[in-house]
């Protein structure tokens, strides 16, 4: 068996609760960034809510590095990571 | 005030009191004084720590990758959106009228400024409004919860316009 190698796991972009950002704009933002649609970016706004934080993309990590430039853009409290 | 909301024609409206668009004048101010300050003047302050945050979580060195790609360019956005904000804004009060780049940019900078607020007040999820004005903390919190209504529309009036809805 092949072993599963670190290089092989992805980058996620991962967007964290913060007190001060509003459902609405949390949601909005998904929504204009990535193209989600109402229900999608929605779930996800709710888990970083209830949860502390949602993955909201995943890809190389240069896709990934842009992904969280343009979430600080908006204000949102996001970074990226590898998958784990 | 009266909030935003979508026009048929695609724009979003709201209308401020004087002394509300005074004091989205000052916000704006002090914010644009943050933004040009040197980076090592404000180094350590939470509200640029919080504009401005890490990319990577517990990889130094791949934060300060980041923050060299992208500060440059995370600062200047900042401060175009806030130029259109201040062009926008009627200084004695009156209407907002703005399309959808300019709303954009009111979405933006209004979120920055209750950034900056909510991080100088340490504002947490069970913050409430001041019940009354005793001291500037509640002054500045009445103020930080107007914002919060206002930039509230201004993501309804959006999102109204992008279903096509008006």
């Amino acid at each position: 068996m092949e072993e599963h190698s670190d290089l092989d796991r992805p980058w996620v972009t991962v967007v964290w609760n913060d007190p001060v950002n509003l459902m609405n704009y949390v949601t909005f933002v998904l929504q204009e960034l990535f193209g989600y649609d109402e229900p999608t970016a929605t779930t996800l706004m709710l888990q970083v809510h209830h949860e502390g934080k949602a993955i909201v993309s995943s890809g190389p990590r240069e896709r990934m590095e842009h992904d969280t430039s343009r979430l600080h853009a908006y204000g949102l409290w996001a970074s990226y990571q590898r998958d784990s | 005030m009266r909030a935003f909301r979508a026009t048929r024609s695609g724009e979003v409206v709201a209308r401020l009191d004087p002394a509300e668009a005074g004091i989205v004048g000052l916000l704006l101010d002090q914010l644009e004084q943050l933004l040009a300050a040197d980076a090592d003047d404000v180094a350590g302050d939470p509200v640029m720590a919080r504009l401005l945050p890490e990319g990577h979580r517990g990889d130094p060195e791949l934060a300060a990758d980041y923050r060299e790609l992208t500060e440059t360019s995370l600062r200047s956005g900042k401060t175009d959106d806030l130029a259109v904000v201040r062009a926008t804004l009627p200084e004695d009060g009156g209407e907002i009228r703005l399309d959808r780049d300019q709303a954009g940019a009111w979405l933006r900078s209004s979120n920055d400024l209750r950034l900056a607020l909510g991080t100088r007040l340490d504002v947490t999820e069970d913050t409430e409004p001041p019940a009354e004005i005793a001291d500037e903390q509640d002054q500045q919190l009445a103020v930080y919860y107007w914002l919060t209504s206002l930039q509230g529309s201004l993501v309804d009036a959006l999102a109204a316009g992008r279903g096509g809805r008006s």
